[in-house]
């Protein structure tokens, strides 16, 4: 393997990165309060995430009769620990925790087990809603995730490499936003798809009274919905070092910029949560394989005719 | 290589720790209460738990096939630059084969089942 | 003690409420998410995330029976409301939250409420209509060998002629999960049937469908039998009441559906005790906060939270007389609902009805068009009535709610949901008849 362009920092600092996940959830959590009560003309709510977590951790946990409850509770406390995963490969300015070679791979390894999650969070509580939501989650992440793949790969094909490190590296010049826009917007795509929110939400959703979320309370839906915020931070800033020349701006060092973009990502995602409607899955079937999944094939097309070209 | 990805998911294993005993300190009984599924205070007439209708099975197997595919665009990303034009036209005329399939499948109505 | 009162104050701040209203009790239920918003609550979609019931009216004994499972169901803390009219609606949610912050009342009633919900013994499942038990004969059956480790609860339902006389489950052993689906077998003499040694533990996994109608029921509830599917496949069919407490559902309405996967293959619609159970209510809500109260519904379940947000904004401000508020959020709400192509796009083809369809279910002319022609057509007529420039059109007669069954049947969850809320639905039905899809 190459000199490495990042620097791998020792296991401890795991924690620091846990820690700076869970304030940027956090911040979101509050950031979607603060919006919803200022749509329903209340104001406040940036407290929200504080009272929310009380509440859950007061409330007692509950069990539906002859429920699969193995598998019930590892797809919510998966959910939590799935985001973790995801940040350990992204590059916070010069440091990472883990240089993976195949990051990117790793990333999308992580995703798709989201797959499995929220499934088993529908299906292990023995309710016709949960196992109608865990269902469409399945049929939305049939029609994502390829997408979603191939929108992955356009970056490691522009930096030749498959480390996210060395993708941040490769936008020195210009971001891989600039030149590859339909990969990031599929891509962000994706990252809703695979957090449950906003449009992708329909597993969520009010109609069937929350669905996969429908049986939980207490501290087993806590992790779960914080799993789901997590998750859409992690793929937030994900989008950093793929798209956004990670920690690349003037004056701040790198690691505040890969921070800065972060949180400007995700306040976007959360901010549109508001104005979208929910893509039922049946309807993003069809949108899923014959629009964005040709337009992340011709992107791939493009990114690799121009290295090609250039190199 | 790995350490990194190893104390991340320890870290997150204890934050799930953390979060349950957290519960069982501040919660009001840390039994759990067993209860009826949701349905609108309704009896439920059987167990959830049953053979669902997965409408788009078919989608889920043109993704199958599309999926395995992933498995050498991977490792063709990293080399595409090495291998030149060559490389660029060999994957994408096997995706533009692929693509041509989910083509057939769309006018075959795989992906519409509302 | 300081640690765990301040969890609860905090705790109390995200209190969420499950709202059931009583078919007729409009205003209470307006008042009560209204006065939520305010204090930083939301309403809750099912018991499980509640920690309020509030129950808007006095509930015949149908609903009564329901609300009391509901509150079964709820995790704790919990605290029931009983609000009879809008004016205590403040005091009521006063006082679910004082004892929302009593933490040794909650830990006692955690300790003294049922551990289990109750499963009636026989097998018909309270009031799911439907099911047929006609010429069941049990007199023969001898349970008293029978082991069910403790899950109690057999499903006999459809027996026919069958005789159980000489059955001996005395050594069988059903540990767990069952699995076994005797469904279907009519006629069958299990008379000298020896299951003395069979071992059915852990998952079982035994398949004798077309054998019978012997379904084993883990915890006394059955599992879900087979049924041929629109493409001749056969699927499991699932029996999910939709209503009367449902998040943005019309008051009282139930709608008995059978699912196969997700779709409505049979839906029975029926007025939860009846109509006018409900005692006395405020009267008829002004058409165009009925109205509003419909667009929110539909906005919501479509997922545009912000519109559905301008909405409530509307019928609270038409609804306590604010003119000029309600204009701007009428406005508003026409701006958002106009201009959103995705919003279209998400409503287009829902529930399609031309004029034929409308002469053969019986509907009046406004519900012409999809989901999305319904809702811009609603929104204008709200727009009339708030401005009050232009006489409000002759209103030609809401949707009898006998209908819905007919409509809905064929569709998926989330297009049935659409579809209701899309549908000028008579707000305080009358008993006619029960329909049938």
């Amino acid at each position: 393997m190459a000199e490495s362009v990042v620097t791998t920092v020792p296991g401890g600092w795991a924690v620091l990165a846990g820690i700076l996940l869970c304030g940027l959830a956090f911040f979101a959590v509050a950031l979607d309060a603060a919006l919803s009560a200022r749509a329903q003309g209340t104001g406040g709510g940036w407290g929200a995430p504080l009272g929310r977590a009380a509440r859950l951790l007061r409330q007692r946990r509950r069990s539906t009769v002859a429920a699969d409850t193995l598998l019930w509770r590892i797809g919510g406390a998966g959910m939590l620990v799935g985001a973790f995963l995801m940040i350990a490969v992204i590059p916070l300015g010069e440091w990472t925790l883990a240089d993976l070679d195949v990051g990117v791979v790793w990333f999308n390894t992580v995703d798709v087990m989201v797959w499995a999650l929220v499934w088993l969070a529908g299906w292990g509580a023995n309710s016709a809603h949960g196992l109608v939501g865990g269902y469409r989650f399945l049929a939305h992440g049939v029609a994502y995730e390829l997408p979603l793949m191939f929108a992955l790969v356009a970056p490691a094909i522009a930096a030749g490499s498959l480390s996210v490190g060395e993708v941040a590296a490769a936008q020195d010049g210009v971001w891989f936003v600039v030149w590859m826009p339909v990969a990031f917007l599929v891509f962000l795509v994706g990252v809703t798809g695979f957090s449950v929110w906003g449009p992708f939400a329909p597993a969520l959703a009010a109609d069937i009274g929350g669905g996969v979320l429908a049986e939980l309370s207490g501290v087993d839906r806590l992790v779960l919905q914080a799993g789901r915020y997590l998750f859409l931070t992690a793929g937030a800033a994900f989008s950093v070092p793929l798209f956004l020349g990670g920690g690349a701006g003037p004056v701040l060092p790198g690691w505040a910029w890969v921070l800065v973009k972060s949180v400007l990502v995700l306040a976007v995602l959360v901010w549109l949560r508001r104005r979208i409607p929910l893509l039922r899955p049946d309807r993003f079937m069809e949108i899923g394989w014959v629009v964005l999944l040709p337009a992340a094939v011709l992107q791939d097309l493009v990114v690799s005719l121009v290295v090609v070209w250039k190199g | 290589m790995y350490s990194g990805i190893v104390a991340m998911a320890l870290v997150a294993l204890s934050v799930v720790v953390l979060l349950y005993a957290l519960h069982r300190a501040a919660v009001i009984t840390a039994e759990p209460l067993t209860v009826l599924p949701a349905q609108s205070g309704w009896m439920p007439q059987e167990h959830a738990l049953s053979r669902f209708h997965a409408r788009w099975y078919l989608a889920s197997i043109v993704f199958l096939a599309f999926d395995v595919e992933m498995l050498f665009m991977y490792p063709w990303a990293v080399v595409v630059i090495e291998k030149g034009i060559s490389a660029v036209v060999e994957m994408f005329l096997f995706l533009g084969a692929l693509l041509v399939a989910v083509a057939w499948a769309w006018r075959e109505g795989a992906f519409r089942w509302a | 003690m300081g640690l765990s009162g301040a969890l609860a104050r905090l705790a109390v701040r995200a209190t969420r409420v499950l709202v059931v209203e009583v078919p007729g009790h409009w205003a209470t239920r307006m008042e009560v998410e209204h006065q939520l918003l305010r204090r930083g609550w939301r309403p809750a979609w099912t018991p499980a995330d509640a920690d309020v019931l509030a129950v808007c009216g006095v509930p015949g004994p149908e609903l009564s029976e329901l609300v009391d499972r509901l509150w079964e169901q709820m995790p704790g803390p919990r605290v029931r409301a009983d609000i009879t009219s809008p004016g205590t609606v403040g005091s009521a949610l006063d006082a679910a939250a004082a004892l929302l912050l009593d933490t040794p009342h909650h830990r006692t009633d955690a300790q003294e409420r049922a551990q289990e919900p109750e499963i009636p013994e026989d097998a018909d499942h309270g009031g799911h209509g439907g099911m047929g038990h006609g010429g069941m004969d049990h007199g023969e059956m001898d349970h008293g060998e029978m082991d069910h480790g403790g899950h109690g609860g057999m499903d006999h339902s459809g027996h026919g002629g069958m005789d159980h006389g000489g059955m001996d489950h005395g050594e069988m052993d059903h540990g767990g999960h069952g699995g076994m689906d005797h469904s279907g077998h009519g006629g069958m003499d299990h008379g000298g049937m020896d299951h003395g040694e069979m071992d059915h533990g852990g998952h079982g996994g035994m398949d004798h469908s077309g054998h019978g109608g012997m379904d084993m029921a883990p915890g006394g509830i059955a599992l879900a039998g087979g049924g041929e599917d629109r493409d001749g496949l056969e699927m499991d069919v699932l029996h999910l009441p939709l209503g009367p407490v449902l998040p943005f559902w019309p008051a009282g309405l139930v709608l008995r559906c059978s699912l196969q996967g997700d779709v409505v293959v049979d839906a029975e619609a029926s007025v939860v005790d009846g109509a006018g159970a409900g005692g006395p209510g405020p009267g008829p809500a002004p058409a165009a906060v009925v109205w509003c109260d419909q667009v929110m519904a539909l906005l919501a379940l479509a997922g545009v939270e912000d519109a559905a947000a301008c909405a409530r904004r509307a019928r609270d401000a038409l609804l306590c007389g604010d003119e000029d508020a309600a204009r701007d959020a009428v406005e508003r709400l026409d701006r958002t609902v106009r201009r959103s192509w995705l919003l279209r796009s998400s409503l287009r083809g829902v529930l399609l009805l031309d004029r034929a369809g409308l002469e053969r279910h019986g509907l009046p002319g406004h519900c012409r068009g999809d989901a999305h022609d319904r809702l811009l057509s609603r929104v204008e007529r709200i727009r009339a009535e708030a401005g009050g420039t232009e006489p409000t059109p002759a209103e030609d007669g809401g949707v009898p709610w006998a209908v819905v069954p007919d409509l809905v049947t064929g569709l998926e969850l989330a297009s049935v949901r659409l579809a209701v809320a899309s549908l000028d639905l008579d707000p305080h039905p009358a008993v006619q008849a029960v329909g049938h899809g």
